[in-house]
């Protein structure tokens, strides 16, 4: 209750984005003590645990790869079903990481810094599993290259008119910008864990990966410049993929499919998706490696908000797409959405009201959005929504179209549920090691919102002394200010690197 | 000691009395302004006087054009203002002021769409009139489309408007007398349903009020396209107001570079959603190409005259305010900005026009009467502004994040 009290966000007075580290080397030592310590049985139980589903990913594909597409529980009417509702599925929780680091960056939200590394990994890791979906769908995966468009002597080329062609040039620009753009903010900390390394292989290994980091003022400034310009190169991409992926949807014909708000809608929810699962996971791993003092209940809090918003304007593009459906006057309009409410699959679509647009109006309440139970089960309501959202607008279209002898209702095969299943395992496979081995929040960005970095912290605004240019010069974060016990995130000079090898 | 740095010290001490804003403009500047915006308004009513008596079905629609020009703005700055409250904002001090200003004008909207209702037989006739009996289609939306829920609603939005914009525009100037904490946390909590009402009402008011010009056609996202242009054309209007306050001497610690830049960022950002909207709207209809969607744009493309001014929307409400604004130092310069602005507000009654004369005109011409109709809404809304301009302060004066919105800084 103390710390929901020392944050309380008072007009004129910010709140602290940082609880409990006293300075600089306190903010090291949490995050990179993640790293350093040794490995905990709890950790490999859960890896453990996440291998073993990553194995059911793996057999799964297996045998898809044997027998066929047939399966799964695809037929002629129904030909989408559980695929691409994974697909879509994955790539929106995709969504967030690059929404915090580029969005928020662009929009001045400091309280971003403590979020954004986890988040980016997330994203990463989402892509990758949702890509599973389309290279596996191909049949044949050793062609899967085939979606790129190769110059060929049978002159095939792919349908450059559609969408689906489209979504992978969007995804796969999106994860390479996003991998480009979380490795460069990785660049700093990781000179910080090869400055603390104990050992000669890991001080290699990390020396190559820190691209030479030293913390001079050049090096920052470069920083700085290529961060700003990824923030603007990412923020148009974040949005531009799940428009893209409406558009495999919207394109379309298709009662339930085609309607001119899905861009936006696609957008947000996947935005609104992400966001619930950053949440979900941050209450685990805050907890689980003590980062209470660096992702606060106020950054949960904030997040929720936004869980808010975004439920609320999936919400709204549910109810206008209701509403024009009918005031459109299309009878097989009015039947499509008549038909996901009240038809054999009206369980799924209150399913989705239910979890995307009532849940989150909890959040209104703030003892709700800063409850962690509360905040993490709604964060899960909000992620089985999101699936049946995809479900809903994907299977409810399809199953009833234009001739009724071609009716059906649509159940998925075990190997439907096993590769969903086993697409966990691998994201849940590649974030157990992203926090074991990579620093989980980003050190010295963290550093930059703490009032040490400030440079007139302390000082009246005018009350310039002779370290007048330094201050100039040096950005917020590179600022070596002369309050002791700061030894700087950049450790740059062999004597910190000394100090901290000695504590160490 | 580097320059930068004596320049600082130089501002600090020297020039310290100089420095300082104005509070609210002199009184012989506020009546000069007030005096042009009553001969505007004048202006403006003669024309629409003159524009009525020359062709009174004309005109209908030309003022519906002019009337949603002044509604957008004054729905923009209320928009503006709650999303600065509702984001907790502290940057956004130093503009928020001007943005009330267009919020304010939102009871004059309600009183400037009573001709529309008079006029809705005219407007509205393919609805309205004896024909929709007949319609098929009218026929199955007639619980939606009818005159008498039509009047409701829009009564129902106008009212929503006005509650909104006096609360908010009325608090915060309580808080300029008092300057009380405690006002900004009310209207932080009020600006999230405040929010909800106005995205619900916006966005029907779209659809009954330029939706339904062409009843049989529907498109979901036709209520954020109308936002968008919301957006964009009261961001326009702040960037003008508040590069005139600064070049003019009024606002020098307050408001600065730092905020142009940042109002530049916020249209840029605006111009993009705008295109991203309108693109996507577009494309789903050209792809799909189903008769009953892509029929609203032949009647904005089969006309060689229309079909220009669909790509005049294209290029000046995007390419070219787009590749303006990009550059920072564009957005930072006073001329740059301005000119980004004055782009944007011409193509906005451009684009409205776009969206609402093809309907009565099936080949484009640009008549007098068009600009009458602008000439009455745009007269009576800036004698409205330049009044709240002339006697009330210029910014927040005892806002508690006032000390924020100096310290801004886009490094």
């Amino acid at each position: 209750m103390t710390t929901a009290a020392l944050q309380e966000d008072t007009p004129g007075k910010r709140a602290p984005l940082v609880l409990g580290h006293r300075d600089f080397n306190a903010v090291t030592e949490t995050v990179a003590g993640i790293v350093e310590k040794k490995t905990t049985p709890s950790w490999l139980v859960l890896l453990g645990l996440a291998v073993s589903v990553l194995l059911i990913l793996l057999g799964s594909l297996g045998k898809l790869v044997a027998e066929g597409l047939g399966i799964w529980g695809l037929n002629n009417t129904v030909f989408w079903a559980w695929d691409i509702t994974g697909f879509v599925f994955w790539i929106g929780i995709g969504h967030a990481g690059t929404l915090i680091s580029a969005i928020l960056f662009l929009f001045r939200q400091k309280w971003r810094t403590s979020i954004n590394r986890a988040a980016e990994a997330m994203t990463i890791f989402a892509v990758m599993s949702a890509a599973i979906y389309p290279v596996f769908h191909v049949g044949r995966v050793w062609f899967a290259y085939w979606l790129f468009p190769i110059p060929n002597q049978m002159s095939m080329w792919p349908n450059f008119k559609s969408p689906l062609l489209w979504d992978v040039f969007a995804i796969s620009t999106y994860a390479t910008v996003s991998i480009l753009f979380w490795y460069v903010g990785l660049v700093p900390d990781l000179a910080t864990l090869r400055d603390r390394a104990t050992t000669k292989v890991r001080s290699i290994v990390l020396g190559i990966f820190s691209l030479g980091w030293r913390g001079s003022h050049r090096n920052w400034l470069n920083y700085e410049k290529t961060y700003l310009i990824l923030a603007g190169l990412s923020t148009p991409l974040v949005l531009s993929v799940h428009t893209i992926v409406s558009f495999d949807f919207a394109v379309s014909i298709m009662p339930g499919w085609h309607t001119t708000i899905f861009p936006p809608y696609f957008v947000a929810g996947a935005i609104f998706s992400g966001f619930a699962m950053v949440v979900s996971l941050m209450v685990l791993a805050r907890k689980a490696y003590g980062l209470e003092g660096l992702i606060t209940i106020k950054h949960l809090e904030n997040m929720n908000k936004i869980i808010l918003l975004t439920g609320t304007m999936v919400g709204y593009a549910y109810a206008i797409e209701y509403f024009i459906a009918w005031y459109g006057g299309n009878e097989y309009e009015r039947f499509a959405f008549i038909n996901r409410a009240f038809g054999p699959y009206k369980w799924a679509y209150w399913t989705m009201w239910s979890c995307n647009v009532f849940s989150p109006q909890l959040f209104w309440f703030k003892r709700i959005r800063t409850s962690i139970p509360a905040m993490f089960v709604i964060s899960i309501f909000v992620n089985i929504g999101m699936w049946f959202e995809r479900f809903v607008i994907i299977v409810t279209s399809l199953h009833r179209d234009y001739i009724p002898s071609s009716w059906t209702y649509f159940r998925p095969s075990l190997f439907d549920i096993s590769t969903f299943l086993g697409s966990f395992g691998l994201f849940f496979t590649l974030f157990l090691l992203f926090l074991r081995f990579l620093p989980a929040v980003a050190i010295s960005e963290v550093k930059g919102v703490m009032p040490q970095a400030d440079p007139h912290a302390g000082h009246d605004d005018h009350g310039h002394d002779a370290h007048d240019d330094h201050h100039e010069e040096a950005s917020a974060k590179a600022d070596e200010s002369e309050d002791e016990g700061d030894e700087g995130e950049e450790a740059s000079d062999d004597a910190e690197k000394d100090e901290e090898e000695s504590r160490g | 000691m580097s320059q930068a740095a004596a320049m600082t010290a130089g501002r600090a001490t020297g020039e310290k009395s100089k420095a300082d804003d104005a509070r609210k403009l002199p009184k012989d500047v506020g009546d000069t302004l007030t005096k042009a915006g009553m001969g505007l308004a004048v202006l403006g009513v003669v024309a629409a006087g003159a524009g009525y008596a020359m062709d009174a079905k004309r005109f209908a629609a030309s003022y519906l054009i002019g009337f949603l020009f002044v509604a957008t703005i004054a729905l923009g700055g209320l928009f503006f203002v709650l999303v600065q409250h509702l984001a907790r904002a502290g940057w956004s001090v130093a503009a928020r002021r001007q943005m009330e200003w267009l919020a304010g004008l939102l009871p004059a909207v309600a009183v400037l769409s009573i001709p529309i209702f008079l006029w809705a037989h005219d407007l509205y006739h393919h609805w309205m009139g004896p024909q929709a009996a007949t319609d098929p289609i009218l026929q199955k939306k007639a619980g939606y489309l009818n005159p008498s829920f039509f009047y409701g609603r829009s009564a129902f939005y106008v009212v929503v408007w006005v509650a909104l914009g006096l609360y908010f525009t009325r608090t915060s100037r309580a808080q300029d007398e008092s300057g009380d904490a405690k006002l900004t946390e009310k209207m932080q909590a009020a600006s999230a349903p405040a929010m909800i009402l106005f995205a619900l009402t916006t966005t029907f008011a779209a659809f009954d009020w330029v939706m339904s010009l062409d009843p049989h056609w529907y498109s979901t996202i036709f209520g954020v396209y109308v936002f968008a242009g919301c957006a964009t054309s009261s961001l326009s209007v702040l960037a003008l107001i508040t590069v005139q306050l600064q070049q003019r001497g009024y606002f020098r610690k307050i408001s600065t570079v730092e905020h142009r830049h940042d109002i530049g960022k916020l249209l840029f950002g605006f111009i993009v959603f705008f295109a991203y909207i309108g693109f996507s709207q577009f494309l789903l209809i050209w792809y799909a190409d189903i008769p009953e969607e892509t029929v609203w744009y032949h009647h904005r493309w089969d006309d060689a005259g229309w079909a220009k001014v669909s790509l005049a929307i294209f290029f000046g409400h995007f390419v070219i305010p787009f590749l303006l604004l990009l550059s920072r130092h564009a957005k930072r310069h006073a001329v740059g900005l301005s000119v980004g602005a004055v782009i944007m507000l011409v193509m906005h009654y451009v684009d409205l026009y776009w969206l609402v004369m093809p309907t009565f005109d099936h080949h484009f011409h640009f008549s007098v009467v068009d600009i009458c109709g602008l000439l009455g809404p745009l007269g009576i809304a800036a004698f409205l502004v330049a009044r709240q301009a002339a006697q009330g302060p210029l910014y927040p004066l005892r806002d508690p994040r006032l000390a924020e919105t100096v310290k801004v800084d886009n490094p």
